[in-house]
């Protein structure tokens, strides 16, 4: 009665109340970011801000039936009354059992707390990637490709940028490790992340000079705040490859300490070669070893965590692709399998890569009461990385000793305190500084120097927020100091110092009328000081089969970026729109071109590429699509599309990601008994072929259009009281022989054939009495 | 002093001396394990009439791939209508002390092979050296060298472990590890 007496008023004079307040932890007082808002009556519903604020608005007075949700608590269930427009806050107790939380289709997802195009992964959809790395789970966001070197190596690629020009947050600490190299994937456990969030464009007011191509968060789910002990185990089997995972956490918190939680986690991968449809790929095992601890003391007024993380990896390298100049390359090109092909192993022999990486975070805060939070970060991270060519050394004696014929060992410390104040009128913003410290060792094969930098950044961000609109305003100016300590052949060592310092600057607004629509503008300047190896590298790449010299006089990068993202939600809530449009002007965008005549060496000629700089504009749409159909059945579709130009050669740029279209259709069975979750899912991909390639820049043309079906299911038991989650993936279902533009192994090996993997994740919960 | 005193002195004493071991390192990349590289080709050439009569044919990049390109390399020069003797030395002269690779390739000649190709000039190369399955390595080879002309001789050394094929080998397999053209001339 009560909804249909509102839907009735929906429309008159009187349904312009509001309903404004915040979503916070029960037990901290912390704000809850982006929590879910559902009013069940209307259907609609809305999202917090980073804070936890959020803004119901065009209600008429009545009772209205709400949802508050946030993913690791439980949902709060309550009624509303409103004669006036009031304010209410929800106070969320975590959840013990840690089920999924099912997302709504055609609900609107997407953040509220930025201008920019944001989009999120977590709970089924994150479920639907356990067991794949990093990179390869971030591909469900349209708009993020990836760059490979084969199945084992992989980094995202958003809106046509990466490495050096992508920024990787792993839990709240800028990843810092050999990230300037495509064949450098990042050095992190993907099970640690129960939200992975990715930012695209410039976003660099807010996290430093180099995130002008965009940003990614990998988050874990907050501390266990109610007494008990509690975790998951996770179990995936993949038929390609043979690729097994075990993944586990372990968490708690004390009755009689209530404000002391730990965690535990841990992952063990092994994959043996993996398989294309005609061949094994010789050399392809793989195996991660990853754990991490933390410890929190929170208190609403203070709180700190101590985290410490270790991730190791040992990854073969295709042996077809190891070549020793470009003969040898062209050999390779022209032989329709690769030269060396194997039977299936687990052991991996020489070409192969050991990567460690550790992180030890420290974090602290103070709820300043009315004035806001005061928080401060600090993060350490060791990284070593080992390169073992095809073949040793020929002198006995050194080839006893097996040392890699590659090491970087890179040491980074970085420091940042920021400072958040709470609403003052319809005013909200922060203020904050960051500092990094960071020093590289390299032994074996010069190809990337020994350096120290020092870098700072001081910004600030302001918004100013209305019900129907806000506007965002920041500014922030970065400092580095670099030196690089270049031995030469008369011992002497050469250390150019170059030091940059720049401001960049954002501007934004969100425009949200009313329930059906929103829209996010953001237009920013960003720039990045050119990275090491694109000043001093100088040498030869194996496997790249090219020598790359840079260029110690580069002048710092500058982008120009502007988007919008349209948001459209029809009444009834069936259709869900999401359209994005961006565009990038790069000043000065370093890339390696290359360079005549081919450098002249004992091992015949190679292909040369010299780092240089060139105007040039990267400009976008990304399209999202959701339709419900009919009861369960729902169809979905994503579209990316990028086309981007070098203006100073009048040419395309090389290893753009070719437009792309992936088409689904899903359906969501009723929750039956002890049944639950149950979805069966049919996806489509298109990849096109890349024809906007510069011409002689490459050693082969981008390979042709590919057509790839996946296929997706889930479903949750209930045994007694113990939930069990079953999953089952299919990836390249026909398979399909087919070559990706941005695979580097595109030259030598087809892409993986079909692979069919289960999975399992066991939530478990015990209350205990201490 | 009390004992968190003391623990932090302690720790500050830890981050000073790690830090400044960490400087020595970073700042003097010098002391580094160089890989191995061949740096140095040689081809001996005597004749077989007479063998008083040698000729040495060098290429020569000191530091290897990359960075400053090759300090020597020779043209061959051969007399036409003469038999040579032909002996490959290979050498790392990057480092501090001169290592001699070709007795490496030499021990472990059943992973590797020299192959040639002589362009636009009629020369016949023979093996003359086998390794412990019976195939030819190609450090030691004749030359049987015809008419008066200009070309090129392109020396190959593929590295070929498990895939060196049975005589007269199969350049397509393995990797390179030497591959150079040098301009040659019969007078």
């Amino acid at each position: 009665m009560a909804s249909l007496a509102l839907q009735a008023q929906q429309y008159t004079d009187s349904c312009k109340l509001t309903v404004a307040g915040i979503v916070r932890d029960a037990a901290t007082g912390e704000g809850l970011p982006f929590a879910e808002i559902l009013v069940v009556d209307l259907g609609t519903g809305t999202a917090a801000d980073g804070e936890g604020h959020y803004l119901l608005q065009g209600l008429c007075p009545g009772t209205y039936h709400m949802h508050f949700m946030e993913l690791g608590y439980e949902t709060l269930d309550t009624t509303i009354t409103i004669s006036a427009s009031r304010g209410f806050t929800a106070a969320l107790t975590p959840s013990t059992t840690q089920v999924n939380t099912v997302v709504v289709a055609g609900e609107r997802r997407h953040h509220e707390a930025t201008t920019q195009p944001v989009t999120t992964i977590e709970a089924q959809e994150l479920e639907e990637t356990r067991g794949l790395s990093l990179g390869e789970g971030l591909t469900k966001v349209s708009g993020v490709t990836l760059i490979s070197t084969g199945p084992s190596i992989s980094k995202p690629v958003i809106h046509g940028l990466h490495s050096n020009r992508i920024l990787i947050l792993n839990n709240g600490i800028r990843q810092e490790g050999q990230q300037w190299g495509s064949e450098h994937a990042p050095e992190i456990d993907a099970f640690m992340a129960k939200r992975l969030t990715v930012v695209k464009g410039a976003s660099s007011v807010r996290y430093g000079s180099d995130a002008i191509g965009g940003v990614i968060l990998v988050e874990p789910d907050p501390l266990r705040r109610t007494p008990g002990i509690g975790g998951e185990v996770n179990l995936v089997g993949f038929s390609n490859g043979l690729r097994g995972v075990i993944s586990g956490i372990l968490e708690g918190n004390f009755a009689k300490a209530p404000a002391l939680s730990w965690r535990l986690q841990g992952t063990l991968k092994r994959s043996g070669n993996m398989r294309t449809p005609d061949y094994y790929l010789a050399n392809s095992a793989y195996q991660e070893r990853n754990f991490s601890g933390t410890v929190g003391y929170l208190k609403p007024k203070f709180g700190m965590e101590v985290f410490f993380s270790e991730f190791r990896s040992t990854i073969g390298i295709l042996s077809a692709s190891h070549i020793g100049n470009l003969t040898d390359l062209n050999i390779a090109f022209e032989s329709d399998r690769p030269l060396i092909t194997s039977g299936f192993d687990y052991t991996i022999g020489r070409p192969f890569q050991f990567v460690r990486h550790d992180l030890f975070k420290f974090k602290t805060y103070i709820n300043t009461g009315t004035t806001g939070k005061l928080s401060l970060l600090y993060g350490y991270q060791y990284n070593l990385r080992y390169e073992y060519d095809k073949d040793g050394p020929l002198n006995d004696s050194l080839a006893a000793l097996n040392r890699p014929e590659l090491l970087y060992e890179i040491r980074t410390h970085t420091i940042n305190l920021d400072w958040e104040h709470n609403q003052i009128g319809a005013f909200k913003g922060m203020v904050g500084v960051s500092f990094i410290n960071q020093a590289n060792l390299y032994d074996g094969r010069f190809f990337i120097p020994n350096f120290r930098n020092f870098g700072g950044g001081v910004y600030a961000i302001e918004r100013f927020i209305k019900p129907k609109f806000e506007l965002e305003a920041g500014i922030r100016y970065d400092y580095k100091w670099q030196q690089a300590f270049i031995p030469t052949r008369n011992g002497e060592v050469l250390n150019p110092t170059r030091t940059f310092g720049n401001a960049s600057g954002s501007l934004g607004a969100i425009i949200k009328p009313n329930e059906i629509w929103d829209l996010h503008i953001n237009v920013g300047t960003a720039w990045r000081p050119p990275a090491i190896n694109e000043m001093y590298s100088n040498g030869l790449h194996h496997g790249a089969a090219a020598i790359e010299i840079g260029d110690s006089t580069l002048l710092p990068e500058q982008a120009y970026n502007a988007s919008a993202t349209l948001n459209v939600v029809p009444k009834g809530g069936k259709l869900h729109i999401e359209f994005g449009v961006y565009y990038t002007y790069f000043n000065n965008y370093i890339y390696a071109r290359p360079e005549l005549p081919p450098t002249l060496t004992i091992r015949g000629a190679f292909p040369t590429f010299r780092f240089t700089q060139a105007n040039a504009d990267f400009k976008g749409i990304d399209l999202d699509l959701e339709y419900k159909v009919w009861k369960g059945l729902t169809l979905g579709s994503k579209s990316a599309l990028l086309w981007a130009y070098n203006y100073t050669d009048d040419d395309y740029l090389i290893l753009i990601p070719s437009q792309r279209f992936e088409h689904s259709i899903t359906y969501t069975f009723n929750d039956y008994k002890h049944v639950s979750n149950a979805y069966v899912t049919l996806t489509g991909k298109n990849v096109l072929q890349q024809k906007r390639a510069p011409a002689n820049a490459d050693f082969a043309p981008p390979p042709a259009a590919y057509f790839l079906l996946g296929f997706n299911a889930a479903i949750t038991v209930q045994v007694g009281k113990q939930p069990l989650e079953f999953g089952l993936s299919i990836n390249n279902l026909l398979n399909q022989r087919y070559r990706e533009y941005l695979d580097h192994f595109r030259y030598f090996v087809d892409a993986p054939g079909t692979d069919v993997s289960v999975r399992v994740r066991v939530p478990f919960n015990f209350k205990t009495k201490f | 002093m009390n004992n968190i005193q003391k623990l932090l002195m302690l720790a500050i004493i830890a981050v000073i001396s790690f830090a400044s071991c960490q400087k020595d390192k970073v700042e003097d990349p010098n002391d580094i394990n160089e890989e191995e590289l061949i740096t140095t080709v040689s081809l001996a050439f005597t004749d077989s009439a007479n063998a008083a009569n040698v000729l040495n044919f060098t290429f020569n990049d000191p530091d290897g791939e990359g960075g400053n390109g090759p300090t020597q390399f020779d043209s061959i020069k051969l007399q036409a209508n003469t038999t040579y003797y032909v002996a490959i030395t290979l050498l790392d002269a990057s480092g501090s002390e001169v290592d001699t690779i070709s007795n490496e390739v030499l021990e472990e000649g059943v992973d590797h092979q020299f192959f040639f190709g002589i362009n636009d000039v009629a020369i016949t190369i023979v093996y003359e050296d086998t390794d412990d399955n019976g195939n030819p390595i190609g450090l030691q080879t004749k030359w049987i060298v015809g008419n008066v002309g200009t070309g090129t001789a392109r020396v190959t050394l593929k590295h070929q472990p498990d895939v060196k094929a049975p005589a007269p080998g199969d350049e397509t397999q393995g990797e390179t590890d030497v591959e150079i053209d040098f301009p040659l001339v019969i007078e």
